[in-house]
């Protein structure tokens, strides 16, 4: 019954129950939407095409609402190669201050955003699974929605739209930095569908992985945004099994 | 059927513990305790408040609350106490809510019973993690959310976004450090003896509102009467913690 309730809610509030509209997006004459989390991923697990593929996916999802006026970013950080410095995902975005669907303010700044003093870190941003919208104004379904164990289950996942799937990718650290080029932390900046030989989760020698965050703020025992943890491998149905599909969070630059 | 499902669950999580003993969500898949509330229960918020606004007859008051609370659910072979600071006054030092509630770590009151090996399998509230002691530790966030802070019954408490009213403003009277103001105005209902002037510190045990998501620490209310927390989102719930 409580499941039906907040199944429900999400419907309402996600724009999948019928008569909600795309085009209120950004209240009319409000303020205009600078940050979503992507209502579809690209689909192919941890190769997103590089970070020009994805900020093409942030393009093309913004646009189909009608805020392909904006440049958009998505938040991931790249590892340092031989001759190719690191990208930190908190220096692909711009400055701030974003809105989401609803014209809700997310965070003011990027010190916000990523708790940079100790004051600042202890109150949060204000990300939350109310907030965390997609560019559809969709609620990101996250633990206890619609519980169900095959929503490790890719081939569940895909049909069924209101599951958990609340890990974004983000490749990043905390403070919004790329990790250390040793470990995989990016799914080979973003390029690579490939899963570890052995089964686990997380960084380690030989295994393919990108660390994620959670929008709704509930998970891995901590509720990080943007840096969880690991997942299990970087192919679409290795992000499944921790309630991720591959999601990424999309931010307005201008 | 239920046991097939328990056994499924025991052994994805234990493939995945053994490569991994952070794996983050195994209470997904781990067989739900018998009891509510749970043994292991050393955390919940309180079912119902005082009902006096801001007087809860002092810190003595609420830790009565909170033990009678517990023991009505058979968890008060605990010692309870309320997480509320009271600010300094001649002669008297301030109090800070987070050196009243023990060391911890702090269960909640659905966690999961004890594995083959006697481990405790849950998530659990560390002192320096929810009170963000270190940068690191302030901004990847703890395990208090709005499935945690549970009744002393195991219960959602109404948060934004649920049905009228809103219950989540909990009385702390601290700061997010877990400290007691330091300033002269009053954070805490004068000590916990006011339900008319003065204002109490509250925090949002479902982590949203006021564009922040301090669980102890999001903004003050405009008054102690029992009107003026329900005007502010709560109706006077406070967090308890057992010290043993």
């Amino acid at each position: 019954m409580k499941e039906l309730s907040i199944l429900a809610a999400i419907l309402t509030l996600s724009g999948l129950a019928p008569c909600a509209a795309n085009a209120q997006h950004g209240m009319p004459g409000g303020t205009p939407m600078t940050f979503f989390v992507t209502s579809e991923p690209i689909g192919d697990g941890g190769n997103l095409g590089g970070l020009a593929g994805a900020d093409a996916h942030c393009q093309k999802l913004a646009t189909a609402v009608g805020a392909g006026g904006k440049t958009w970013r998505a938040y991931l950080s790249t590892q340092a190669r031989p001759g190719r410095p690191a990208v930190n995902a908190r220096d692909r975005i711009g400055t701030g201050p974003w809105h989401n669907f609803d014209g809700v303010m997310i965070t003011s700044d990027l010190a916000q955003l990523h708790g940079d003093t100790l004051e600042l870190a202890r109150l949060g941003n204000n990300l939350t699974k109310r907030t965390g919208l997609t560019e559809l104004g969709q609620i990101v379904p996250g633990l206890n929605d619609y519980k169900d164990r095959r929503d490790t289950d890719w081939n569940y996942v895909k049909t069924t739209p209101y599951s958990n799937r609340h890990e974004v990718l983000t490749g990043s650290q905390l403070d919004g930095t790329a990790f250390p080029p040793d470990l995989d932390y990016t799914c080979d900046n973003w390029t690579s569908n490939a899963d570890p030989d052995a089964p686990g989760m997380g960084a380690g020698p030989n295994r393919p992985n990108a660390q994620i965050g959670f929008p709704d703020r509930n998970g891995g025992g901590n509720g990080s945004w943007n840096s969880s943890h690991g997942t299990t491998g970087c192919s679409q149905t290795a992000l499944v099994r921790t309630h991720g599909v591959g999601k990424l969070y999309c931010f307005a630059i201008d | 059927m239920k046991k097939r499902t328990l056994s499924i669950g025991a052994a994805l999580f234990l493939v995945l513990a053994t490569f991994h003993p952070a794996f983050p969500q195994p209470t997904d898949m781990m067989p739900e305790s018998e009891n509510v509330p749970s043994s292991l229960m050393t955390f919940f918020v309180t079912s119902e408040p005082i009902g006096d606004g801001g007087n809860l007859g002092g810190l003595e008051g609420a830790d009565a609350h909170c033990q009678e609370l517990a023991t009505a659910v058979g968890a008060g072979d605990k010692t309870w106490r309320a997480y509320l600071s009271t600010q300094a006054r001649p002669g008297q030092p301030a109090v800070n809510a987070r050196d009243r509630i023990g060391d911890g770590p702090w269960y909640y009151p659905r966690a999961k019973l004890i594995d083959y090996l006697g481990r405790r399998l849950d998530r659990s509230l560390i002192k320096s993690r929810i009170h963000g002691d270190t940068l690191e530790e302030a901004q990847r966030g703890s395990n208090m959310s709005k499935e945690f802070a549970l009744t002393e019954k195991g219960e959602l408490v109404n948060g934004i976004g649920d049905p009228l009213p809103t219950r989540h403003d909990i009385l702390t009277g601290s700061q997010a450090d877990g400290r007691a103001f330091t300033d002269d105005a009053d954070h805490t209902c004068n000590n916990w003896t006011s339900n008319g002037e003065g204002s109490a510190q509250v925090g949002h045990s479902d982590r949203i509102g006021h564009g922040n998501q301090s669980w102890n620490s999001s903004h003050a209310t405009t008054g102690c009467s029992q009107t003026d927390l329900v005007n502010a989102g709560g109706v006077g719930l406070f967090y308890c913690f057992a010290i043993d």
